[in-house]
């Protein structure tokens, strides 16, 4: 095929300019999905940033005290080893609570290797012969900080106190309470103290290994070395990871829902390129059919072309996020530097790239066909007729607007499809660029007004050891506590049905709890209830229907008047007053209540003051917010708008090019007319930033109503209930919308002002 | 003394290069129905040199497509070295061309991008001719048309007479049977045209079958015979070298010619 290559070669020569384009639009597209893969990897893969800082092992084994852990370190690939530990169990004691501890005896040097990561407080200390360093979560979930003090009990049933010298995060294990028991570490002393029973400690080895992926191999021999019988738990870091990672359906609908997009933008932009490229070849593909190319020759021609500029691109992009991503400033240094510490880390690069060139060979298959169907008669274009000035240049000479602007009006809008086409192009990335606007707002929303999302208590206060009536004159009293409503949570059958329900019993008929209402209205009457997504979903009902449970064995029939927005229990909640659930006894003890906070009152503030008031026998937590994990959308929120907004840029480049050929020959007679460069580079810039104005604002409108949409669609199918969506702010947009036309404007210019210079008989023997 | 259809459909077009029967081709814009090419029979025998003339827009050229399989008939046969042609698939129709039909468009003959060397090259390279032998053919052909030293200009900087010999020499490259040329001497002045019409005649000779449209009597007066369109029909079609003079006495001086 020295024919095919022969012309390849020549149009590349001769079209060097948009090649080099097309492969830095492709490079850059590879730059930034690997960047926001990584930072997604990051944000969303908590055991990754820690795994890669700590220097953690990939392996760890629970030995039987006494056995010799030498030969571990003698295994094929195992690149290092951390300890042997000696552990010992025991029991963190919380007011009524006992918690399952891990004591970790590891001296007063942080060790190389699965290295501790201080997040607060410090290391052990000598010094201090009662401290202990907490793991994270855990340390989170017993609110228990540095400086803290905390009972711990031995299993011959002494209790320490000990001090909290410091919170430090682990790739060692999971998070509590997914993995259990929690982790502290202490000096060997203080463990002998704990545990003064040599045979009821044991021993933990970590195992760091040159290829991850050998794990399951390394581990067999492990246990092999040591004898299956001394091994009493081996856990890897697939383990760790699947249990560190965010479980949470909206954040994953969320993500797949951005990397489709950015992945479809992207393609759209390069079937645009290689469209106009086609266009701008019509009469050359003409000659190459007289000449004898079959159309199927053509097709593969230029499929073979875009897909290896993609591919130059693709490698180039792949090699300069590999290399210079990591040394890019704070996160997204950061996120690179781990992810390639992450052992799957050149498969998922793989993955993209393969995944990117044929997103783009298909994206260049359209333009390619329409290639092999350009007519073999090469069209010298008809003059076509003139038609009525445009509303808008009419307008525009009504309002003695200056020449340049009134022919760029018309100019935009003379070739009402191409301009279509333009128009719609350029709308794409600013109605995807509105939808993650519409994302961020929302997250911004359950941040600052969580009471519209079913979060408007901030605490829930569980009374442990004390009575109700003590527990709510003790609430009522706290400063800072607006109001405290009784709640109790039962399970309840519904019948037909082979699940249970969650009831709850939150507020009262006289003083009901403030859900968020997404439908319908509030409780008034005791067998009145408000329902989350997930249950109506669950019983098969709607708002307004009836509906029996059976609680306790007492059959209950509820009026469903409304619907709460319910971030939790995947909205499978069921919310009536507690009167509802009044039984033979009277009404139910509340197991819980759930404090709505005044407005700037400090949550740890009344936590504290509750503690104390109640010396500590009400137990307060502080109520999880979506938003908190979502957080690790932002990152990528950020970065999709980032890419889009490169994927507009190319999609103006092409147009502003295309635009340009299509009427380079009206300019010169324009100029032979008599106008001058200055005008005639006015009305090209006039003409890109019409059209881009009109792609703006259909961009954003239909972006507005696609993101209420598709938010709204997430929230439903997460069972947390239509209704959360929020539009992004108007100023916002009115930003957004502005800086595209201002850049669309800048990147008009330098085109025009080349086509400007061109000559006059050039350009007008080029037809 | 105009000369109907050669033959009825039922003849075997064996020795015939070409064979056109009732060959129409209109076109439709802004709604009225323009008639390009109405009801055509043409017969050309393998070797024949024929030169086709008419005023402006008589479809001169959209037959000329019509033959080189580079458009579509409405309706009608068309017959190519006894095989019939008009209804293959358009990648047939590329294969065709690559071999045997060597075509020079009116206009914008060149692609645009290579230079003019490798526009030459490009047919023979297409139809496997090895690159060394593709490359001396293209410098004797260029020499004949006395552009040995534009090879390799781009088109954007040969003139329009330039243009118009380099399609004519990629043309030839392939020595195809038929050779379609539209108006390859429009823009030449006196010299080149002998220059071209000197190639025309060798490839004549070699036994070549030409199809020539032309304005220029001098041009045609070279061919064996003068077809005339007048709005889409063949009005004349004689071995004659003038057409102007009409007539069929001329035949006799062609025929002596010959
Ligand atoms: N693509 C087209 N669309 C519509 N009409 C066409 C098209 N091509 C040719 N025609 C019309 O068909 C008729 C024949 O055109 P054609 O180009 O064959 O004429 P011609 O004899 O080659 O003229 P000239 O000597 O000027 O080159 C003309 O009336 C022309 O307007
Ligand atoms: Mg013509």
């Amino acid at each position: 095929m020295r024919a095919v290559l022969r012309w390849e070669f020549a149009d590349l020569r001769a079209h060097r300019g948009q090649a080099a384009l097309m492969v830095l639009v492709t490079a850059v597209i590879t730059v930034s999905l690997i960047l926001a893969n990584a930072l997604l990897q990051n944000a969303g893969n908590p055991w990754q940033r820690t795994f890669g800082q700590s220097n953690g092992a990939h392996l760890w084994l629970h030995v039987r005290p006494g056995v010799d852990t030498a030969p571990l370190a003698r295994l094929d690939g195992v690149a290092a080893v951390a300890g042997p530990y000696r552990t010992a169990p025991s029991t963190l004691v919380r007011s009524a609570e006992k918690v399952p501890l891990e004591l970790r005896a590891v001296g007063p040097a942080l060790p190389k290797v699965s290295r501790p990561l201080m997040r607060s407080g410090r290391w052990l200390d000598p010094s201090v012969s009662n401290g202990v360093v907490l793991e994270s979560s855990f340390a989170r979930s017993m609110w228990a900080a540095a400086g803290d003090s905390v009972t711990v009990r031995g299993l011959d049933g002494a209790t320490h106190t000990m001090r909290v010298l410091g919170v430090a995060d682990t790739a060692d294990q999971g998070a509590y309470p997914n993995w259990t028991p929690g982790l502290g570490w202490v000096l060997p002393s203080t463990l002998g103290r704990i545990e003064p029973d040599p045979s009821h400690t044991a021993q933990t080895v970590g195992l760091r290994l040159r290829d991850p992926a050998t794990t399951d191999f390394t581990a067999q021999q492990a246990v092999t070395a040591l004898g299956s019988d001394q091994v009493t738990m081996v856990s890897t870091w697939q383990q760790v990871r699947s249990s560190m990672n965010l479980d949470n359906r909206l954040l994953g609908l969320l993500l797949a829902v951005f990397g489709l997009v950015a992945l479809l933008a992207a393609a759209l932009a390069v079937a645009g390129a290689a469209g106009s490229r086609v266009l701008a070849q019509v009469r050359d593909i003409a000659m190459l059919k007289a000449v004898g190319f079959t159309p199927a020759q053509l097709v593969r021609m230029f499929l073979y072309e875009h897909s290896a500029l993609a591919v130059v691109g693709i490698v180039l992009g792949t090699a300069a996020a590999s290399g210079i991503g990591p040394l890019l400033p704070s996160p997204l240094g950061e996120a690179m530097t781990f992810w390639q510490a992450q052992p799957d880390h050149l498969g998922a690069l793989l993955a993209t790239g393969v995944g990117a060139v044929l997103t783009i060979a298909l994206a260049t298959a359209l333009p390619a066909w329409r290639a092999g169907r350009v007519p073999a008669v090469p069209t010298v274009r008809a003059d076509r007729p003139v038609r009525r000035m445009s509303l808008l240049a009419r307008l525009a000479l009504l309002l003695r607007l200056p020449p340049a602007l009134v022919l760029g009006a018309r100019d935009a809008f003379y070739r009402p499809l191409r301009a279509g086409l333009t128009i719609a192009r350029l709308a794409i990335p600013m109605l995807m660029i509105t939808v993650a606007l519409g994302s961020w707002a929302t997250l911004d929303g359950f941040r600052d007004h969580p009471e519209r999302v079913g979060l408007a208590a901030t605490l829930t206060a569980k009374p442990s050891g004390i009575d109700a009536a003590s527990a709510s004159r003790l609430l009522s009293r706290q400063a800072g506590v607006a109001a405290a409503y009784p709640g109790v949570e039962l399970q309840a059958l519904v019948p037909g049905q082979t699940t249970t329900i969650t009831v709850r019993g939150l507020g009262t008929v006289a003083r009901p709890y403030p859900f968020a209402l997404a439908e319908g209205r509030g409780i008034q009457d005791t067998d009145e209830a408000v329902a989350g997504q997930g249950a109506l979903d669950q019983m098969h009902v709607k708002v307004g229907q009836w509906v029996r449970v059976m609680t306790g064995g007492t059959p209950r029939i509820l009026h469903i008047v409304g619907r709460s927005i319910e971030p939790d229990h995947n909205g499978e909640m069921l919310s009536v007053g507690m009167e509802a659930l009044e039984g033979p006894v009277g009404l139910p003890q509340p197991q819980y209540y759930a404090l709505v906070l005044r407005p700037g009152a400090s949550p740890s503030g009344v936590r504290a003051g509750l503690l104390a008031a109640s010396h500590n026998q009400l137990d307060v937590q502080l109520t999880t917010n979506p938003a908190d994990q979502l957080g690790a959308v932002r990152g990528v929120v950020i970065g999709l708008v980032v890419v889009l907004a490169l994927i507009g840029l190319a999609e103006l480049v092409t147009a502003t090019g295309s635009g340009l050929r299509d009427h380079i020959r009206d300019l010169a007679v324009l100029r032979a007319m008599g106008l001058t460069p200055r005008q005639v580079t006015a009305v090209i810039v006039t003409s890109t930033s019409l059209l881009t104005t009109v792609a703006v604002l259909a961009g954003t409108a239909v972006g507005v109503l696609v993101s209420d949409r598709l938010i709204n669609l997430q929230g439903h199918a997460s069972g947390v209930g239509a209704g959360i969506a929020q539009m992004p702010p108007l100023g916002t947009l009115l930003l957004a919308g502005t800086i595209a036309v201002v850049v669309a404007a800048c990147v008009s210019v330098v085109p025009a002002a080349r086509a400007t210079r061109a000559r006059v008989t050039t350009a007008l023997s080029q037809f | 003394m105009s000369r109907p259809g050669p033959s009825p459909a039922s003849t075997a077009p064996e020795q015939a290069m070409l064979q056109v029967k009732d060959l129409v081709k209109a076109y439709r814009a802004d709604g009225a129905t323009s008639w390009a090419v109405r009801h055509v029979d043409l017969r050309v025998d393998r070797g024949e040199f024929v030169a086709i003339m008419g005023p402006s827009g008589a479809g001169k050229s959209t037959l000329l497509h019509l033959l080189g399989g580079l458009d579509r008939p409405d309706s009608g046969q068309i017959w190519l070295d006894g095989r019939r042609v008009d209804d293959l698939p358009e990648s047939r129709w590329a294969v065709l061309r690559r071999r045997s039909i060597g075509f020079v468009f009116q206009f914008s003959n060149l692609v645009s991008n290579m230079t003019a060397a490798d526009n030459v090259e490009l047919p023979a390279l297409l139809a496997g001719t090895p690159p060394r032998q593709a490359r001396e053919r293209r410098e004797e052909l260029l020499t004949e048309l006395g552009l040995e030293h534009k090879a390799r200009s781009t088109p954007a900087a040969l003139s329009g007479g330039e243009q118009q010999r380099v399609a004519l020499a990629r043309a030839l490259i392939n020595e195809p049977s038929l050779l379609l040329a539209d108006e390859p001497t429009g823009s030449l002045d006196s010299r080149n045209t002998r220059d071209v019409l000197r190639l025309l005649s060798r490839c004549h000779e070699r036994g070549q079958t030409i199809l020539l449209v032309t304005h220029d009597a001098r041009v045609a007066s070279t061919a064996d015979r003068v077809i005339s369109l007048f709005d889409g029909e063949i009005a004349d079609d004689s071995a004659v070298s003038l057409p102007a003079n009409g007539g069929g006495t001329v035949a006799d001086v062609v025929q002596l010619k010959g």
